[in-house]
C-alpha cells in the first residue's frame, strides 16, 4: 500500500486533460413530428440558454463513413456486403459514402463519392481479414469525422458495420491461461475486466466526438467475455449520439443495416454556440414545440 | 438503311442513358469535406502508398499496448473457512502473489524491423505465482490405545461395545445347521473374543507396529465415539512461470501468417496429512506445459478464406521426487520394492502411504488444420479437414512398495456383521488382499484421429436459414512404440482351465485391440423470424455426434510387461492373502511374462475390442425475443441422451458374479468357490479403467435466460434452469447389478434440479459527461471510473445416494443399496443439520440379499448450494491512454457457508449408525484478491 500512495496521489493531482474550448458544437438529433427549423429551436447547454447556429437536416448534405471490420465467418460478411451494396442505393443523392475497414489496421478503401456503383463494387470486393480493429479503429474514425464535419459543416456519420469477436483482436483482452498449473486463479473470474477497462478509456475518447457512431453487428454472441465486449459497442455508440444494431440470425443483417442507414440519414445536425463557462461536459436540452427529440444527454464542450 | 438503323439505335439507347443515375456534382461544402477526408486519411497514413506523417495528438503513433498487473492475497483480508471455524481454528494461512505484463503491438527492431509498414504485430504475455495457502483434513484415525491392542474401550457407530476375535481360535462348529442361515445361533465357525477386547502386545505384527510409528496421534475430538479425531491443516504451496508470445504478418494482401508460443513451469507442492514418508495425501508435482502454432490464411477473394494451420503442444508432469526412500526400509516390510512407503489400508481409518507416489507423464499433441469458407449465392460451406496424432509417454507405477487391504473379516465373528475391525487386522499383521506394481519401462502410447467436415449453411428465404452438417470421423486405437500392450482377449482360451479368457499381447502384426472407428456425424439447424419479425429468432437444432475413446495417463493395459502380483485371500473370514512379517513372495515369473496365463489370479487389465463408442443425441428448440430497454428474452429446451457411455470398475464388471449366487450365502467367502461363480473364474476381477461402453443416460431440461445490455450503466444475464437427468452408471458407488442396467436406471448423481445465476456488471453514471457529479476539476478522480461486477449462483442439490453400513454379500454385490422401510416417509418437515432426512425410512438389508432401494434417492436430494461473488474497480485515467485500476474481488463475499453433505450411511436396526440423516459442518468463506493493474 506504500507504494501504491504516491500512484494515488499523482492520479489524484492530475489535472483534467484540460482541451480547448470549443466555440460551437455539432449535435445529432432525430425528430419525430414536424421539420426541425433553427427558429423554433430552444437550447440549453450546461442550464444556459445557447444560440442556434444552424440547423441542418435529411435534406442538407451527409457524408457517411462506413467502416467495414469483418474478421469471421465469410458468410455473414457476405450477407452484409451484399446488403450495403443494395441499401447504399437507397439512400439521398445528396449522401456521400466512403469506404474504409478496421480489420488488420484502419485503411481507405474508397474516397467519399455519390457513385452508388463504386461503392457497390468496392464493397462486395472488400476481402475479410483475420483480427478485429473496431476498438483499435473507432477513435480515429471518429477524430476523422469530427475533423469533417468541423472543417465543412456538412453532416457526417459513422457506420461500423462488424463481426468482430473480441478473442480476435491483436490485443490481449481474452486474457488466456497462461499457468494452467494454477488451481487458485482468481484474476479470470471476472473475464471481462480487460475489455471493460478498454471500453471505458475508449467512452472517454469518444465522449469528445459530435459525429454520430452507429454499429452494426453481426454475429451476436452469447458468451461472457464477448456479452460484455457487445454491451461496450452499445454503450460507446449511446456515448456519441448514435445506436447499435445485434444481428442474432443472418436474417436479420439485411434489416438491421437498412434500420441504421435509415437513422443515419434521416438525423439532423444542430450546431450550437457554446456559452461561456460552460462545463467540460455539459447536459444538453432541446426543445421544439410539436416535437419530439432524441439526442445524446450529454455533449463535450472542450476539444479532447 | 444506315442511318434509319442509326437513329434506331440511338431511340434505344438514350432512354438507357436516362435510366442511368448520374454521380450528382458535391456541392462546396461536400467538395471541403472530401478534402478534409483526404488531408486527413493521408496524413494518418491510412491510404495506400501513404505514409503516415504524424498524428496530431500522438495518439495513432502510440501503438504499443500493455498493462503491468499484481493481485494479491492475504488471509487477513479473508474470513476464516467455516470448516476451521468449527474445528476450533481462527486462522488459515493464504499467502498469494500473481504478477505479470501483456505488451501488444507493432513489431519493431531498430534498423531490421518496422512492423508498422511491414504489418507484423506481436503480443507477450507474462505471468508468475507465489503461493501458500492451508488445506484441512478432518478424518478418524485409531486412538493410541487401539494402536496397542487395546479394544476395551472402542465401540461401534451405535455406541455399543466392537468386540475383536482371536483367528487363532477359529474352527469350525460341529452344531452347524447347513441348511439354515449362518447368524450368531447358527455359527458355520466359532471363534473366540480376545480377552478384555485387548490383543496381546505379542501378536502384535512387528512390521505393523514399525509402520505405526509413522502414524501421528490423534489431536482432536470431534465425535462422536472417538471419530473424527484427526485435524490437520497443512500448506500446499503453488509456484508458476509462464510466457504467451504471439506474432503476425501480412504478406501483401492476401497472406496473413501467425504464430504463438506459450511455456510454463509449475509447481503444486501438496499438503502433507502426515509430517513423514507415509503421508496418504497426494504428492507434489512439477508441471510443464510449452505450445507453439503456426497459421496462414489465403484471402482468395472476398468470398473465400483458406486457413491452413499447424499447433503442438507438449504437457508434463513428475511427482514423487520427494520420497524418503531410507525411512521405508526400516519398517522391515519384505518382497517389495524400494522409493516409496507401502499403502496400508484399513477403513475406516485414514490409510497410511499413497498410491502413485512416483509419476511421470508426458503428453504431445500433434494437429493439422485446414479450412475452406466460401460462399456462393445463397449458400455457404465451410469445409474443414483435421488430423491429429496423439501421444502420451508415462512411467506410472501404482503400488511400488505394494498395497495391502485389512478387512473386519478376520478379527470378526465369522459370517456376523458389526463384530471386528480392519484395523485390528493390521495390528495382527492379516491382509486379506495384497498387491505390488512391478513397472520395468515406460509405455509409449499412440493415436491419431482424422475428422472431415463439411457445413453447409443454406438461406432459404430472407428470414430461414437452414445448416447441415456432416463429419466423417476416424479415429485409430491405442497403440504403444514398442508394442509393450496387452489386455485380455474373452474369447481366446486360458490354458490354465481351459475357460476362455486370456492374455494376449500386442505384436507386430497386431499392434492394437481395438478396431479402427470410422463414423458418420450429421447435424441440422434452423434459424426462423415468424412472419418476418427480426426481434423474434425461432431456432430448432439436431444433432449425432460420437465420443473419442481417451488417451489417458497411466499404463494400464500392459500387464504381460508392467505386472501387478496379486494376493488373494481364500477367505476372507478365515485365513490372510499375506501376513506383513513374512511380506510378499517373488514373482515366479519376472517380467516380461507374456505366457496366456499370466494374468490368471489377478485383477486383469480388460480393453473393450468391440467397436461400440460413446453416442450422443440431442435436439433443442429455442425462442429468443428483442424487449424494450435492450433485453432479450430466450425461452428453451432441450433433450440429450447417449449410450455407450464410458463407465469405471464401480459400473462395469464382465466378471461379475450374477447376483442369483447370493443364494449360497456364506459358502461365497470361500474363495475358490466364489471364482468359480464368475464367467472368467481365472480372474479375481478386471480392472476396465474408465473406459468400458456401457453406460445411458438421458438429460431434459428447461431454461429462460434474460439479458440486459448496457442502458443506464447497467447489464446483466439471468438464467435459470429445470433440468432432470437418469442414468444407469453414475453415482460415487456404482452399480449394485452389472446384469441388469433397467434396475439401476435412476437419478444421475450429479443432476441439479434447478439452478439460478446471475451475472450483472453496473457502472455507476458518476463524473464527467454522465448523469451525476459531472466535476471536471480534481474531483472528477473520486468519482469517475467505478463499476461493481457480480456473479450470483444457487443450485439445487444433488441426489442423496444411501448406502448400508454393511455389505454382507460374499463378494458378490460391491455396491449394495439400503433397503426401503414401506409406509416411512423419508423426508422430514423442516429439514436440518440436525435431521436433514429420516433414516427411519431405510434399512440395511439382511446379508446376502440386494437392497430394493433405489441408487439414487428420487425425492432427498444434499443441502442447496450458494455462492456470490463480487467486483469492485475504479479506474484512475492518468491520461487518454494510460490508466490505474485498483479491484478487489471478493469470493463468496457474503461469507455465506454451505451445508456439507448429510451421512448417507444407514446402519442396521440392532446398530443403526447415530449421524445418519445429520449434516456435520458446513465449508466455505469469504476470499478477497486485491488488484492493481497499470495499462497503455
Amino acid at each position: 500500500m506504500r507504494k501504491l500512495l504516491p500512484i494515488l496521489l499523482l492520479a489524484a493531482v492530475t489535472p483534467g486533460f484540460a482541451g480547448k474550448r470549443r466555440e460551437r458544437l455539432a449535435v445529432p438529433v432525430w425528430v419525430e413530428g414536424e421539420r426541425l427549423e433553427a427558429g423554433t429551436l430552444g437550447v440549453r447547454l450546461g442550464g444556459q440558454a445557447a444560440r442556434v447556429e444552424a440547423v441542418r437536416g435529411p435534406e442538407h448534405d451527409l457524408l457517411l463513413l462506413v467502416v467495414l471490420d469483418l474478421s469471421g465467418d465469410v458468410s455473414l460478411a457476405e450477407t452484409a456486403r451484399d446488403a450495403l451494396a443494395r441499401q447504399v442505393h437507397q439512400l439521398p443523392a445528396h449522401t456521400w459514402v466512403s469506404l474504409m475497414r478496421a480489420h488488420e489496421g484502419l485503411s481507405v478503401i474508397l474516397d467519399p463519392t455519390a457513385d452508388r456503383s463504386a461503392f457497390e463494387q468496392a464493397v462486395r470486393a472488400a476481402p475479410p481479414g483475420r483480427h478485429a480493429g473496431f476498438l483499435e479503429s473507432a477513435p480515429t474514425v471518429m477524430d476523422l469525422a469530427d475533423a469533417i464535419l468541423r472543417q465543412s459543416g456538412v453532416r457526417v456519420a459513422v457506420l461500423f458495420v462488424t463481426d468482430s469477436d473480441v478473442r480476435r483482436y491483436r490485443e490481449d483482452f481474452a486474457n488466456p491461461v497462461i499457468n494452467a498449473s494454477d488451481p487458485r486463479d482468481l484474476s479470470r473470474h471476472f473475464p471481462e475486466a480487460l475489455v471493460q477497462e478498454k471500453i471505458r478509456k475508449l467512452d472517454r475518447l469518444m465522449a469528445h466526438s459530435e459525429a454520430p457512431l452507429f454499429v452494426v453487428h453481426l454475429d451476436y454472441r452469447s458468451d461472457r467475455l464477448n456479452e460484455a465486449y457487445q454491451a461496450g459497442l452499445t454503450q460507446l455508440a449511446a456515448t456519441t449520439g448514435g445506436a447499435s444494431e445485434f444481428c442474432r440470425s443472418q436474417g436479420e443483417i439485411a434489416e438491421a443495416i437498412g434500420r441504421a442507414l435509415a437513422r443515419i440519414a434521416s438525423h439532423y445536425s444542430v450546431v450550437v454556440a457554446v456559452p461561456e463557462r460552460t462545463p467540460k461536459f455539459a447536459s444538453l436540452d432541446l426543445r421544439a414545440p410539436g416535437r419530439t427529440l432524441t439526442y445524446r444527454p450529454q455533449v463535450p464542450a472542450e476539444e479532447r | 438503311m444506315r442511318s434509319y438503323a442509326s437513329v434506331a439505335l440511338l431511340c434505344c439507347l438514350l432512354p438507357l442513358q436516362a435510366q442511368q443515375p448520374t454521380a450528382p456534382q458535391p456541392s462546396p461544402a461536400m467538395e471541403r469535406a472530401i478534402a478534409e477526408f483526404k488531408a486527413q486519411t493521408q496524413a494518418l497514413g491510412l491510404r495506400a502508398g501513404a505514409e503516415q506523417q504524424g498524428p496530431r495528438d500522438g495518439r495513432a503513433g502510440r501503438r504499443w499496448h500493455g498493462r503491468i498487473f499484481e493481485n494479491f492475497r492475504n488471509d487477513f483480508l479473508d474470513a476464516v473457512p467455516h470448516e476451521i471455524v468449527q474445528r476450533g481454528g481462527k486462522k488459515a494461512l493464504l499467502r498469494r502473489n500473481q504478477f505479470g505484463l501483456n505488451l501488444s503491438g507493432p513489431l519493431w527492431v531498430p534498423r531490421l524491423v518496422d512492423g508498422r509498414r511491414s504489418g507484423t504485430y506481436f503480443s507477450f504475455s507474462y505471468e508468475g505465482v507465489r503461493e501458500r495457502i492451508s488445506r484441512t483434513l478432518l478424518t478418524t484415525i485409531p486412538t493410541l490405545p487401539e494402536r496397542g491392542g487395546d479394544w476395551s474401550a472402542v465401540v461401534d457407530q451405535a455406541g455399543q461395545p466392537l468386540p475383536i476375535f482371536d483367528p487363532l481360535t477359529t474352527r469350525a462348529n460341529p452344531a452347524f445347521d447347513a441348511s439354515a442361515p449362518v447368524s450368531r445361533r447358527n455359527l458355520q465357525y466359532l471363534r473366540e473374543p480376545f480377552p478384555e477386547n485387548r490383543i496381546p502386545v505379542s501378536r502384535l505384527d512387528p512390521v505393523a507396529q514399525r509402520a505405526l510409528a509413522y502414524y501421528p496421534a490423534p489431536n482432536t475430538a470431534v465425535g462422536p465415539f472417538f471419530r473424527n479425531n484427526y485435524f490437520v491443516v497443512s500448506p500446499e504451496t503453488n509456484r508458476a512461470n509462464g510466457i504467451l508470445a504471439r506474432a503476425d504478418h501480412s504478406v501483401r494482401e492476401r497472406h496473413k501468417l501467425s504464430g504463438s508460443f506459450s511455456w510454463s513451469n509449475g509447481f503444486l507442492g501438496a499438503p502433507r496429512w502426515f509430517p513423514n514418508a507415509a503421508n496418504p495425501g497426494t504428492p507434489d508435482r512439477q508441471f510443464y506445459t510449452r505450445r507453439a502454432s503456426l497459421e496462414h490464411v489465403f484471402t482468395r477473394s472476398a468470398q473465400t478464406v483458406n486457413t491452413l494451420s499447424f499447433e503442438a503442444e507438449t504437457t508434463g508432469s513428475r511427482s514423487g521426487e520427494e520420497q524418503q526412500a531410507e525411512d521405508v526400509a526400516r519398517i522391515g516390510l519384505r518382497g517389495v520394492g524400494s522409493g516409496a512407503f507401502p499403502v496400508f489400508r484399513f477403513t475406516p481409518y485414514l490409510s497410511m502411504g499413497r498410491p502413485f507416489p512416483i509419476s511421470r507423464t508426458v503428453r504431445n499433441t500433434f494437429t493439422w488444420t485446414d479450412a475452406l469458407s466460401t460462399r456462393r449465392g445463397r449458400h455457404s460451406l465451410r469445409i474443414t479437414a483435421r488430423y491429429a496424432r496423439h501421444q502420451v509417454n508415462s512411467y506410472w507405477p501404482q503400488y511400488p512398495a505394494g498395497s495391502f487391504r485389512f478387512g473386519a473379516g478376520l478379527t470378526s465373528l465369522p459370517g456376523i456383521v458389526n463384530t471386528g475391525h480392519a484395523f485390528a487386522s493390521f495390528l495382527l499383521g492379516l491382509a486379506e488382499f495384497a498387491e505390488t506394481s512391478l513397472v520395468t519401462a515406460p509405455s509409449y502410447f499412440r493415436r491419431s484421429s482424422v475428422r472431415l467436415s463439411n457445413r453447409h449453411q443454406y438461406d432459404a428465404a430472407n428470414h430461414i436459414q437452414l445448416t447441415f452438417g456432416l463429419t466423417l470421423a476416424c479415429d485409430t486405437p491405442r497403440t504403444e512404440k514398442f508394442d509393450r500392450q496387452s489386455t485380455v482377449d474373452l474369447s481366446a482360451v486360458n490354458p490354465a482351465n481351459g475357460r476362455p479368457g486370456a492374455l494376449v499381447v500386442a505384436a507386430r502384426e497386431r499392434r492394437a485391440f481395438q478396431p479402427v472407428l470410422v463414423k458418420l456425424e450429421p447435424s441440422a439447424s434452423l434459424a426462423w423470424s415468424p412472419n418476418g419479425d427480426s426481434r423474434t429468432v425461432v431456432r430448432l437444432r439436431w444433432e449425432r455426434d460420437y465420443g473419442v475413446i481417451p488417451l489417458y495417463s497411466g499404463q494400464w493395459a500392459t500387464q504381460a510387461f508392467n505386472p501387478a502380483p496379486t494376493f488373494v485371500s481364500p477367505n476372507v473370514q478365515l485365513a490372510p492373502a499375506v501376513e506383513l512379517a513374512r511380506g510378499l513372495p517373488p514373482p515366479l515369473f519376472p517380467p516380461p511374462d507374456l505366457r496366456p496365463e499370466a494374468a490368471n489370479d489377478t485383477v486383469a487389465d480388460l480393453m473393450d475390442a468391440s467397436d461400440r463408442q460413446p453416442t450422443y443425441q440431442s435436439a433443442s428448440v429455442s425462442a429468443e425475443r428483442e424487449l424494450p430497454g435492450a433485453m432479450l428474452l430466450t425461452v428453451g429446451a432441450a433433450y440429450s441422451g447417449g449410450k455407450n457411455m464410458l463407465t469405471g470398475n464401480a459400473s462395469a464388471n464382465p466378471n461379475a458374479i450374477p447376483v442369483e449366487a447370493l443364494r449360497f450365502r456364506d459358502r461365497l467367502n470361500d474363495e475358490a468357490f466364489n471364482r468359480s461363480l464368475r464367467p472368467y473364474p481365472q480372474y479375481k476381477g478386471f480392472d476396465v479403467n474408465g473406459l468400458w461402453p456401457l453406460g445411458r443416460y438421458q438429460r431434459a431440461a428447461g431454461y429462460v435466460r434474460v439479458e440486459k445490455r448496457a442502458t443506464h450503466g447497467l447489464t446483466l444475464n439471468l438464467y435459470v434452469e429445470l433440468s432432470k437427468q437418469m442414468d444407469d452408471y453414475s453415482g460415487p458407488y456404482g452399480r449394485q447389478e452389472f446384469y441388469n442396467r433397467y434396475n439401476e436406471w435412476s437419478l444421475t448423481a450429479w443432476n441439479r434440479p434447478w439452478q439460478f445465476s446471475l451475472t450483472y456488471t453496473y457502472e455507476p453514471p458518476l463524473g464527467p459527461g454522465r448523469a451525476l457529479f459531472a466535476f471536471s476539476d480534481w474531483r472528477r478522480h473520486l468519482v469517475e471510473g467505478w463499476a461493481i461486477s457480480g456473479i450470483s449462483s444457487i443450485l439445487g442439490g444433488e441426489p442423496l445416494a444411501l448406502r448400508p453400513q454393511f455389505n454382507n454379500t460374499g463378494g458378490v454385490v460391491t455396491a449394495l443399496r439400503v433397503n426401503v422401510v414401506p409406509g416411512v416417509d423419508p423426508r422430514v418437515p423442516e429439514p436440518g443439520p440436525e435431521r436433514w432426512f429420516n433414516p427411519a425410512a431405510f434399512d440395511q438389508p439382511p446379508d446376502f440379499t440386494l437392497g430394493n432401494g433405489p441408487r439414487t434417492h428420487p425425492v432427498l436430494r444434499a443441502p442447496r448450494f450458494q455462492n456470490h461473488d463480487l467486483a469492485l474497480n475504479k479506474r484512475f485515467a492518468l491520461s487518454p491512454e494510460r490508466t490505474l485500476e485498483i479491484s478487489a474481488v471478493g469470493l463468496n463475499f457474503l461469507n455465506h457457508g454451505n451445508w456439507n453433505e448429510p451421512d448417507t450411511v444407514i446402519g442396521p436396526a440392532s446398530a443403526p449408525n447415530v449421524n445418519a440423516g445429520k449434516i456435520i459442518g458446513s465449508r466455505g468463506g469469504r476470499v478477497i484478491q486485491l488488484g492493481l493493474r497499470f495499462s497503455f
